[in-house]
């Protein structure tokens, strides 16, 4: 599979003094679902930033689908045609106090005609479900509308790739489930999703490749199945170990299962490779 | 401000076209400045309060507590307008007089002063009117319309925005301190309400950035572009508009003969 994004040997510093990235390397293949594993401050967002060129690396190189990136005007707009970030807080994205003219800016700004903006912001609201939102001002929407907005916002520009910096912080438990129903939605549209987040039980079940990030470096990275049921990497990344995992593992220890069952992806399959009580 | 916000988006007026509401409540307004007496002004203030509280169905409780906000700085204005301070007692003077000088009012000056009272408490009326039926958004995007140079128009919109970002930042910090005692004598109350002037300033730096980074990646170039969104035209309502305008106009020419 081909990669859409990749960062070679990015390093970059705040001016601050704070390294966020101390030499990434990494790549993001074409319409998968990535998962970006690490506790606060790996440096994360920091590298989001980089895919959609907010920030330049300081050394090292941004690849979009196979070129390298060049920084004038319409490199970058190209990129940020393709490649949207949906920000963790979504108080900082919208600045208009309409629905529709929020997520008709970015369309807008591509320079679409106002019919294919229009078509383009009400399939958006059909897709995160906020149709009904369209006439009420943004400061009057609960937290969970306004991420759904910043989601619309982003999908009605239509990118290839889609970032999503920590969707699931603050959420709800029926918020995250249908956050992440979306997710799949959009990614069965042959668009690649790049997501953030500290949940390893979303990540675990989610993603199709995973990278673990710590302190400014990719420390791991892999299918779910290999990079969670490694425990010094987890250690060393401060993560958990999914609750599947855990269950599968101890289920196998009692003798409840195999040593050669395979492994669940999700509670469905863990429950599936439980046998029935025989008597 | 919350409660103006929300009536201007829920009242029954919403849905007329927003240049409909604009061009009645400002015309009306000019013909309340340019009345060359009192009455004109105050059949504005009843006709306004009626379409306000009548049509558009703002609770009157509500209506009259705005009507008291200027009227205190109202109050104060033409009291000094009314009172005239003099060192000739001219007949028409009432008032105290006190080593030669005399403070007092003529029949001219509390005319004067009525006048300005109504004039003013008129406009004030076909201001609200205009808050209390018509979203801010919608009134954005008339001046747009109407080619009020972007920039101005951009940073009313992003003003209005961040009025309510702001407030609910205060509201924030305001409660994390109250629940931490902050303002539980006069003393903490001053160190807390610095803090959180400081705090404020800071954070709202910190969005401002935040935002300009999202707008970037969404690929803001220097200019905030819209998608204008076409209101239904109410004839209805620009015939009636028009009508009672048209009346006051006639008045107010009638007057000035």
């Amino acid at each position: 599979m081909a990669a859409i994004l990749e960062a070679k040997a990015v390093k970059f510093t705040y001016p601050d003094g704070t390294q966020a990235l101390k030499g990434v390397t990494l790549d993001i293949p074409e319409g998968k679902k990535i998962a970006v594993l690490g506790s606060n401050g790996a440096g994360k967002s920091t590298l989001f930033l980089h895919f959609n060129g907010i920030l330049r690396p300081q050394e090292g190189d941004i690849y979009f689908a196979g070129t390298k990136l060049s920084y004038n005007h319409n490199a970058l707009k190209k990129l940020r045609q393709h490649v949207g970030i949906v920000f963790q807080d979504p108080d900082s994205m919208l600045f208009s106090a309409s629905v529709l003219q929020e997520i008709s800016f970015g369309p807008l700004n591509l320079g679409l005609d106002r019919g294919q903006v229009l078509s383009r912001v009400q399939k958006a609201m059909e897709a995160t479900g906020i149709t009904n939102l369209k006439d009420k001002p943004t400061h009057f929407l609960s937290y969970g509308q306004k991420k759904r907005v910043a989601i619309a916002s982003v999908l009605a520009m239509e990118p290839e790739v889609i970032i999503f910096d920590e969707p699931t912080a603050y959420l709800d438990p029926k918020s995250i489930k249908e956050i992440i129903a979306l997710l799949e939605t959009i990614n069965q549209q042959d668009k690649t999703i790049v997501l953030s987040t500290h949940d390893v039980d979303i990540a675990y079940s989610w993603a199709d490749y995973t990278y673990v990030l710590a302190q400014g470096q990719v420390i791991g990275k892999g299918k779910p199945e290999e990079v969670f049921q490694n425990a010094s990497l987890l250690e060393t990344a401060d993560l958990t170990r999914p609750w599947i995992l855990d269950v599968y593992e101890g289920l196998k220890k009692k003798g409840w299962l195999p040593v050669t069952a395979p492994v669940p992806k999700n509670k469905a399959e863990l429950l599936e490779l439980i046998p029935c009580k025989s008597n | 401000m919350f409660t103006i916000d929300q009536y201007a988006y829920t009242n029954r007026l919403r849905v007329i076209h927003p240049g409909e509401k604009m061009a009645f409540a400002l015309i009306t307004l000019l013909i309340a400045l340019i009345a060359p007496n009192l009455v004109i002004p105050a059949i504005i203030i009843f006709l306004m309060a009626g379409i306000t509280i009548g049509v558009a169905r703002i609770p009157v409780r509500f209506y009259l507590k705005l009507f008291l906000v200027p009227f205190s700085f109202l109050i104060a204005g033409i009291a000094m307008i009314a009172l005239i301070i003099t060192t000739q007692s001219l007949a028409v003077t009432k008032g105290i007089t006190f080593l030669g000088w005399t403070i007092g009012v003529t029949p001219a000056s509390i005319q004067l002063a009525g006048k300005i009272f109504c004039k003013s408490l008129g406009a004030v009326s076909c201001l609200y009117f205009l808050s209390l039926t018509t979203p801010m958004t919608e009134i954005i995007s008339v001046l747009r319309k109407l080619h009020v140079p972007a920039l101005l128009v951009d940073l009313i919109s992003l003003n209005y925005r961040f009025i309510f970002v702001l407030l609910s930042t205060v509201d924030d910090i305001y409660t994390a301190q109250a629940s931490r005692l902050g303002y539980v004598s006069l003393r903490t109350s001053y160190y807390s309400l610095g803090h959180l002037a400081v705090n404020l300033f800071i954070k709202t730096y910190k969005r401002s950035r935040e935002l300009f980074v999202a707008l970037t990646s969404r690929g803001y170039n220097e200019e905030l572009k819209f998608l204008e969104v076409n209101y239904p035209f109410s004839w209805l309502f620009l015939f009636l508009a028009a009508g009672l305008d048209l009346a006051l106009i006639s008045l107010t020419i009638i007057s000035w003969r």
